[in-house]
Protein backbone atom coordinates (compact mmCIF):
# COMPACT_ATOMS: atom_id res chain seq x y z
CA UNK A 1 0.00 0.00 0.00
CA UNK A 2 1.08 3.58 -1.02
CA UNK A 3 1.58 6.17 2.08
CA UNK A 4 0.14 9.00 1.40
CA UNK A 5 0.80 11.92 3.80
CA UNK A 6 -2.08 13.71 5.19
CA UNK A 7 -2.16 16.81 2.71
CA UNK A 8 -2.05 14.55 -0.30
CA UNK A 9 -5.17 12.36 0.95
CA UNK A 10 -6.82 15.93 1.32
CA UNK A 11 -5.45 16.93 -2.50
CA UNK A 12 -6.76 13.35 -3.66
CA UNK A 13 -10.60 13.87 -2.41
CA UNK A 14 -10.74 17.06 -4.33
CA UNK A 15 -12.35 16.26 -7.45
CA UNK A 16 -12.96 20.13 -8.44
CA UNK A 17 -10.20 23.00 -9.53
CA UNK A 18 -10.67 26.01 -9.13
CA UNK A 19 -11.14 28.72 -11.75
CA UNK A 20 -10.92 31.97 -10.81
CA UNK A 21 -12.15 35.26 -12.03
CA UNK A 22 -10.28 37.89 -11.30
CA UNK A 23 -12.13 41.57 -10.41
CA UNK A 24 -8.96 43.46 -9.52
CA UNK A 25 -9.52 47.67 -9.53
CA UNK A 26 -5.86 48.72 -8.18
CA UNK A 27 -2.90 47.93 -6.73
CA UNK A 28 -4.19 44.49 -5.73
CA UNK A 29 -3.16 42.69 -9.10
CA UNK A 30 -0.06 44.11 -9.25
CA UNK A 31 0.17 42.73 -5.44
CA UNK A 32 -1.39 38.96 -6.49
CA UNK A 33 0.86 38.65 -9.81
CA UNK A 34 3.42 36.44 -8.21
CA UNK A 35 0.73 33.96 -7.59
CA UNK A 36 0.50 33.51 -10.96
CA UNK A 37 4.15 33.04 -11.49
CA UNK A 38 6.47 30.13 -11.25
CA UNK A 39 7.92 30.98 -7.24
CA UNK A 40 3.76 30.62 -5.69
CA UNK A 41 2.44 29.20 -8.41
CA UNK A 42 -0.89 28.69 -7.97
CA UNK A 43 -1.34 26.48 -10.66
CA UNK A 44 -0.29 23.32 -8.85
CA UNK A 45 -3.67 23.46 -6.49
CA UNK A 46 -5.31 23.56 -9.71
CA UNK A 47 -6.47 27.06 -9.85
CA UNK A 48 -6.49 28.70 -13.06
CA UNK A 49 -7.32 32.59 -13.53
CA UNK A 50 -9.86 32.26 -16.41
CA UNK A 51 -11.05 34.68 -19.25
CA UNK A 52 -15.30 35.20 -18.46
CA UNK A 53 -16.78 35.07 -15.42
CA UNK A 54 -19.19 32.82 -16.86
CA UNK A 55 -16.13 29.47 -16.90
CA UNK A 56 -15.60 31.07 -12.82
CA UNK A 57 -15.60 29.54 -9.62
CA UNK A 58 -14.26 31.54 -7.72
CA UNK A 59 -14.44 35.58 -8.02
CA UNK A 60 -11.23 37.95 -6.27
CA UNK A 61 -11.94 41.28 -6.29
CA UNK A 62 -9.08 43.17 -5.16
CA UNK A 63 -8.36 46.85 -3.93
CA UNK A 64 -11.25 49.57 -3.50
CA UNK A 65 -13.92 49.88 -5.91
CA UNK A 66 -15.20 52.90 -7.38
CA UNK A 67 -18.88 54.07 -7.57
CA UNK A 68 -18.82 53.08 -11.01
CA UNK A 69 -16.62 49.94 -10.95
CA UNK A 70 -18.85 48.35 -8.37
CA UNK A 71 -21.66 47.95 -10.69
CA UNK A 72 -19.48 46.08 -13.37
CA UNK A 73 -18.34 44.05 -9.93
CA UNK A 74 -22.22 43.04 -9.72
CA UNK A 75 -22.92 42.06 -13.50
CA UNK A 76 -19.90 39.92 -13.68
CA UNK A 77 -20.95 38.18 -10.28
CA UNK A 78 -24.37 37.64 -12.32
CA UNK A 79 -23.01 35.85 -14.58
CA UNK A 80 -21.01 33.05 -12.84
CA UNK A 81 -22.80 30.08 -12.32
CA UNK A 82 -23.35 28.43 -8.69
CA UNK A 83 -21.92 27.35 -6.93
CA UNK A 84 -19.72 30.44 -6.47
CA UNK A 85 -17.90 32.14 -4.00
CA UNK A 86 -16.69 35.47 -3.52
CA UNK A 87 -13.32 36.64 -2.10
CA UNK A 88 -12.10 40.04 -1.51
CA UNK A 89 -9.00 41.10 -1.34
CA UNK A 90 -6.56 43.75 1.25
CA UNK A 91 -8.17 46.12 3.49
CA UNK A 92 -10.05 48.40 1.26
CA UNK A 93 -12.87 45.88 0.40
CA UNK A 94 -13.67 44.81 4.33
CA UNK A 95 -13.29 49.26 5.66
CA UNK A 96 -11.91 51.53 2.34
CA UNK A 97 -8.61 51.20 4.01
CA UNK A 98 -6.78 54.21 3.13
CA UNK A 99 -9.25 54.96 1.13
CA UNK A 100 -12.34 55.66 4.41
CA UNK A 101 -12.56 59.06 3.43
CA UNK A 102 -12.77 58.98 -0.36
CA UNK A 103 -15.98 60.58 -1.76
CA UNK A 104 -15.76 57.86 -4.34
CA UNK A 105 -15.11 54.64 -3.13
CA UNK A 106 -17.13 52.43 -1.48
CA UNK A 107 -16.46 51.59 2.24
CA UNK A 108 -18.28 48.12 2.58
CA UNK A 109 -17.93 45.61 -0.22
CA UNK A 110 -20.30 42.96 1.53
CA UNK A 111 -23.08 45.90 1.34
CA UNK A 112 -23.00 45.28 -2.06
CA UNK A 113 -22.01 41.60 -3.06
CA UNK A 114 -22.39 38.53 -0.61
CA UNK A 115 -18.31 38.35 0.21
CA UNK A 116 -17.67 34.82 1.76
CA UNK A 117 -14.34 35.51 2.85
CA UNK A 118 -11.75 38.39 3.63
CA UNK A 119 -8.68 38.60 3.71
CA UNK A 120 -6.96 41.37 4.86
CA UNK A 121 -3.55 43.03 4.53
CA UNK A 122 -2.48 45.84 2.52
CA UNK A 123 -1.50 44.10 0.45
CA UNK A 124 -2.40 40.22 1.85
CA UNK A 125 0.63 37.87 1.42
CA UNK A 126 0.50 35.42 -1.61
CA UNK A 127 0.33 32.70 1.59
CA UNK A 128 -2.41 34.86 3.31
CA UNK A 129 -4.35 33.65 0.09
CA UNK A 130 -3.06 30.29 -0.40
CA UNK A 131 -4.77 30.21 3.33
CA UNK A 132 -8.29 31.49 1.97
CA UNK A 133 -7.63 28.73 -0.76
CA UNK A 134 -7.17 25.80 0.95
CA UNK A 135 -10.76 27.03 2.73
CA UNK A 136 -12.41 27.18 -0.30
CA UNK A 137 -11.19 23.74 -0.99
CA UNK A 138 -13.52 22.68 2.57
CA UNK A 139 -16.11 24.02 1.05
CA UNK A 140 -16.22 22.42 -1.89
CA UNK A 141 -15.29 18.81 -0.03
CA UNK A 142 -18.60 20.39 2.06
CA UNK A 143 -20.54 21.05 -0.68
CA UNK A 144 -19.68 17.42 -2.12
CA UNK B 1 17.40 89.69 -27.42
CA UNK B 2 14.97 89.34 -29.79
CA UNK B 3 13.89 85.47 -29.70
CA UNK B 4 10.73 83.93 -31.52
CA UNK B 5 9.00 83.76 -28.24
CA UNK B 6 9.68 87.11 -27.56
CA UNK B 7 8.13 87.67 -31.16
CA UNK B 8 5.42 85.59 -30.99
CA UNK B 9 4.19 87.49 -27.57
CA UNK B 10 4.97 91.02 -29.00
CA UNK B 11 2.51 89.93 -31.97
CA UNK B 12 -0.09 88.45 -29.41
CA UNK B 13 -0.18 91.52 -27.03
CA UNK B 14 -0.67 93.82 -30.55
CA UNK B 15 -3.45 91.73 -32.19
CA UNK B 16 -5.44 91.13 -28.67
CA UNK B 17 -4.32 93.79 -26.36
CA UNK B 18 -3.34 91.08 -23.47
CA UNK B 19 -1.01 90.48 -20.60
CA UNK B 20 1.77 88.03 -20.90
CA UNK B 21 5.40 86.86 -20.17
CA UNK B 22 7.97 84.97 -21.74
CA UNK B 23 8.76 82.80 -18.86
CA UNK B 24 11.95 80.72 -20.42
CA UNK B 25 12.66 79.26 -23.84
CA UNK B 26 9.95 77.65 -25.13
CA UNK B 27 7.27 78.70 -22.67
CA UNK B 28 5.09 81.39 -22.86
CA UNK B 29 1.96 82.21 -20.58
CA UNK B 30 -0.53 84.59 -21.73
CA UNK B 31 -3.85 85.93 -19.42
CA UNK B 32 -7.24 86.82 -21.34
CA UNK B 33 -10.67 88.22 -20.75
CA UNK B 34 -12.69 85.45 -21.25
CA UNK B 35 -15.12 86.89 -24.14
CA UNK B 36 -11.08 86.72 -26.28
CA UNK B 37 -10.59 83.65 -25.33
CA UNK B 38 -12.18 81.66 -28.55
CA UNK B 39 -10.74 84.56 -31.00
CA UNK B 40 -7.44 83.80 -29.60
CA UNK B 41 -7.16 80.52 -29.66
CA UNK B 42 -8.83 80.76 -33.51
CA UNK B 43 -5.63 82.72 -34.27
CA UNK B 44 -3.08 80.19 -32.10
CA UNK B 45 -4.58 77.40 -34.14
CA UNK B 46 -3.86 79.21 -37.10
CA UNK B 47 -0.22 79.92 -36.10
CA UNK B 48 0.59 76.53 -35.76
CA UNK B 49 -0.31 75.98 -32.02
CA UNK B 50 -2.61 72.41 -33.46
CA UNK B 51 -2.30 70.92 -30.25
CA UNK B 52 -4.34 70.87 -27.28
CA UNK B 53 -2.42 69.08 -24.28
CA UNK B 54 -4.31 69.52 -21.20
CA UNK B 55 -7.02 72.19 -20.29
CA UNK B 56 -7.49 72.63 -16.72
CA UNK B 57 -9.39 74.76 -13.70
CA UNK B 58 -7.47 76.50 -10.50
CA UNK B 59 -10.07 77.24 -7.97
CA UNK B 60 -9.66 80.40 -6.52
CA UNK B 61 -11.43 80.47 -3.53
CA UNK B 62 -10.49 83.88 -2.22
CA UNK B 63 -11.62 85.78 -5.11
CA UNK B 64 -14.50 83.72 -5.91
CA UNK B 65 -12.88 82.68 -9.43
CA UNK B 66 -11.99 79.97 -11.54
CA UNK B 67 -8.95 79.75 -13.44
CA UNK B 68 -9.11 77.92 -16.88
CA UNK B 69 -5.59 76.91 -18.14
CA UNK B 70 -5.31 75.90 -21.75
CA UNK B 71 -2.00 74.26 -22.73
CA UNK B 72 -1.13 74.68 -26.42
CA UNK B 73 1.93 73.22 -28.53
CA UNK B 74 3.02 74.31 -31.24
CA UNK B 75 4.95 71.18 -33.52
CA UNK B 76 6.91 74.00 -35.50
CA UNK B 77 7.95 76.15 -33.09
CA UNK B 78 7.85 74.37 -30.39
CA UNK B 79 6.87 76.15 -28.18
CA UNK B 80 4.53 75.62 -25.40
CA UNK B 81 2.07 78.54 -24.94
CA UNK B 82 -0.26 78.68 -22.05
CA UNK B 83 -3.12 80.40 -22.19
CA UNK B 84 -5.39 81.93 -19.10
CA UNK B 85 -8.31 83.09 -18.16
CA UNK B 86 -10.65 83.74 -15.23
CA UNK B 87 -14.60 83.35 -14.86
CA UNK B 88 -16.98 83.65 -12.19
CA UNK B 89 -16.99 80.59 -9.57
CA UNK B 90 -20.53 80.82 -8.72
CA UNK B 91 -22.05 80.62 -12.70
CA UNK B 92 -19.20 79.27 -14.26
CA UNK B 93 -19.93 79.43 -18.16
CA UNK B 94 -17.66 79.43 -20.96
CA UNK B 95 -17.53 78.95 -24.83
CA UNK B 96 -15.92 75.83 -25.03
CA UNK B 97 -13.13 75.36 -27.78
CA UNK B 98 -14.51 72.08 -29.16
CA UNK B 99 -15.34 73.82 -32.66
CA UNK B 100 -11.06 74.30 -32.50
CA UNK B 101 -9.60 71.53 -31.51
CA UNK B 102 -12.31 68.93 -31.50
CA UNK B 103 -12.07 65.65 -29.55
CA UNK B 104 -8.66 66.75 -27.55
CA UNK B 105 -10.97 69.37 -26.14
CA UNK B 106 -14.21 66.98 -25.91
CA UNK B 107 -12.56 64.90 -23.28
CA UNK B 108 -10.82 67.70 -21.33
CA UNK B 109 -14.04 69.83 -20.73
CA UNK B 110 -16.13 66.85 -19.73
CA UNK B 111 -13.65 66.36 -17.35
CA UNK B 112 -13.83 69.61 -16.02
CA UNK B 113 -17.64 69.32 -16.13
CA UNK B 114 -17.87 66.76 -13.77
CA UNK B 115 -15.16 67.69 -11.46
CA UNK B 116 -16.04 71.90 -10.81
CA UNK B 117 -19.52 72.01 -12.90
CA UNK B 118 -18.18 74.51 -15.22
CA UNK B 119 -20.37 74.47 -18.24
CA UNK B 120 -18.84 74.34 -21.73
CA UNK B 121 -21.49 75.78 -23.61
CA UNK B 122 -21.06 74.19 -27.41
CA UNK B 123 -19.27 70.83 -26.17
CA UNK B 124 -21.39 68.02 -27.35
CA UNK B 125 -21.26 65.52 -24.66
CA UNK B 126 -21.07 66.98 -21.01
CA UNK B 127 -22.56 63.55 -19.29
CA UNK B 128 -19.98 62.30 -15.94
CA UNK B 129 -17.06 60.82 -16.59
CA UNK B 130 -16.08 59.25 -13.53
CA UNK B 131 -18.71 59.84 -10.95
CA UNK B 132 -22.07 57.99 -11.94
CA UNK B 133 -25.22 58.29 -9.91
CA UNK B 134 -23.27 61.50 -8.28
CA UNK B 135 -25.69 63.80 -6.16
CA UNK B 136 -23.25 65.88 -4.04
CA UNK B 137 -21.51 69.13 -5.34
CA UNK B 138 -18.59 69.06 -7.65
CA UNK B 139 -16.42 67.37 -5.59
CA UNK B 140 -13.12 69.05 -6.77
CA UNK B 141 -14.20 72.50 -5.47
CA UNK B 142 -12.14 73.86 -2.50
CA UNK B 143 -15.25 74.33 -0.18
CA UNK B 144 -16.58 71.25 -1.00
CA UNK B 145 -16.00 69.04 2.55
CA UNK B 146 -15.44 65.47 1.50
CA UNK B 147 -15.01 64.27 4.38
CA UNK B 148 -17.87 65.36 6.31
CA UNK B 149 -19.70 63.99 2.85
CA UNK B 150 -18.61 60.49 3.42
CA UNK B 151 -19.33 60.49 7.07
CA UNK B 152 -23.20 61.30 6.10
CA UNK B 153 -23.54 58.88 2.85
CA UNK B 154 -21.60 56.05 4.26
CA UNK B 155 -20.50 55.79 8.01
CA UNK B 156 -22.72 55.66 11.47
CA UNK B 157 -21.89 57.43 14.51
CA UNK B 158 -23.81 55.39 16.71
CA UNK B 159 -21.97 51.96 14.68
CA UNK B 160 -19.43 51.08 17.12
CA UNK B 161 -16.82 49.92 14.52
CA UNK B 162 -17.48 53.38 12.57
CA UNK B 163 -17.24 55.64 15.71
CA UNK B 164 -13.51 56.54 15.09
CA UNK B 165 -14.34 58.26 11.66
CA UNK B 166 -15.63 60.97 13.83
CA UNK B 167 -13.09 62.15 16.17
Amino acid sequence: MVKRSKKAKTMRKIIKAIWIFNWFNSCGFIELVPLVGSRWDMERFGMIIVGTPRHADVLFIAGYQTLKSIKRAQRVYEQMAEPRVVIALGSCTMTGGMYWDSYNTIKRLEDYLPVNLYIPGCPPRPEAVFEACEKIFQHVKELQ
Amino acid sequence: MVTKETELLDEIKSEFKVDGRVQRKQRIWVSTDKNKLIEMCNWLKDHGFVHLSAVSVTDWLEDGKYELTYHLWSYDDKILITVKTKIDREKPTISSVMPIWEESAQIHERELHELFGVKFKGNSDLVPLFLEDWGGPPPFRKDFDWRNYVREEYYSKENEREKVYYD
